[in-house]
C-alpha cells in the first residue's frame, strides 16, 4: 500500500485531471490542497482522481471541500471520480457525499 | 511516538493489522483506524498546536469482547464545548474529526489525568470471533 501522498496533472478533453495516489493524512493534505487550487486556476473543469487514494481524513475532505468553495466561486466546474470504499466510507461519515458532484470513473467525469 | 504527522501512516498500519487479528469486520476495521488516526492528529493539531517534537503514547488493551485504546499526551486539554461543535455540513472546512470518531467507536471517553490528557476509544468486538490465543493485551 502506497503511504505517501502523490498528486499529477493532465489535461483530457478539455478538463484538467488530478491523479491522487496514496494515502491522505494530516501530514500531506496541505500540499494536496495546494496543488489542487493551482491546478484549478488554470482550468474551468477539474476532475480529481481518488480511483488510487486508499485513506482519506477529515483534513484531506476539508481540502476537497475548500478546492470545492473555490471551484462554486469562481464558477467552475469540480468533479470527484474513482472513490473507493475507504474513501467513501469518510464522505458518507461526513454527510458530504450529496455535497460533491461524484462519477464512477474517468469517462463519466469528462462526460459530465 | 512524537507528535509528527509522518507516525500518522505507522498508526493506521498497526491499528488495522490489530482490528483484523480480533475479527472486526473490513467496515469495522477502517472505522477504528479512521478513529484513532483523527484522535492522533487532533493532539498534534489542537493539543500541541502543530508543534512536531513533543511525545503522544497510544496503547492498546483488547478484551474478550471489546478493543480500548487510550492515547495520552501532555498538551492542552480537549474543550468539551468544541467536541463535536461544529455541524456537519459542507460550510465548515474543520472540525469533523471528532464527528467521525463518535461515529466508528462505541464509547469515547475525555479524561484529565495528572501527567495531562487521556483518550479512551472502546470498539465492542464481534462474539467469538477473536482469532488469536492465549494473552489478550496487545499493549
Amino acid at each position: 500500500m502506497e503511504k505517501q501522498m502523490r498528486a499529477s496533472t493532465r489535461i483530457e478533453q478539455g478538463t484538467t485531471v488530478v491523479d491522487v495516489v496514496g494515502q491522505i493524512d494530516l501530514g500531506n493534505s496541505p500540499a494536496l490542497r495546494k496543488t489542487l487550487l493551482e491546478s484549478l486556476k488554470g482550468t474551468d473543469r477539474l476532475a480529481i482522481n481518488l480511483i488510487a487514494v486508499q485513506y482519506i481524513d477529515s483534513s484531506g475532505i476539508a481540502s476537497l471541500l475548500e478546492v470545492l468553495k473555490e471551484a462554486r466561486q469562481s464558477k467552475k466546474r469540480l468533479v470527484l471520480f474513482g472513490l473507493t470504499g475507504a474513501v467513501g466510507q469518510v464522505l458518507q461519515l461526513t454527510r458530504l457525499t450529496g455535497v460533491f458532484e461524484i462519477r464512477e470513473n474517468e469517462e463519466q467525469a469528462l462526460a459530465a | 511516538m512524537s507528535s509528527d504527522p509522518r507516525f500518522l501512516s505507522i498508526v493506521r498500519a498497526t491499528v488495522g493489522q490489530i482490528g483484523m487479528v480480533y475479527g472486526l469486520t473490513e467496515d469495522s476495521c477502517q472505522g477504528v483506524t479512521l478513529a484513532i488516526d483523527e484522535a492522533v492528529a487532533n493532539v498534534i493539531r489542537h493539543a500541541y498546536r502543530n508543534r512536531h517534537d513533543r511525545e503522544v503514547e497510544l496503547n492498546c488493551q483488547a478484551d474478550t469482547d471489546h478493543l480500548e485504546f487510550t492515547l495520552f499526551d501532555s498538551g492542552e486539554p480537549a474543550d468539551p464545548a468544541r467536541i463535536c461543535a461544529q455541524p456537519l455540513d459542507e460550510a465548515s472546512l474543520s472540525g469533523r474529526g471528532t464527528h467521525l470518531i463518535k461515529a466508528t467507536m462505541d464509547e469515547v471517553h475525555y479524561e484529565k489525568v495528572p501527567t495531562g490528557n487521556q483518550l479512551r476509544l472502546i470498539k465492542h468486538l464481534p462474539a467469538a470471533k477473536v482469532s488469536v490465543d492465549g494473552g489478550s493485551s496487545a499493549r
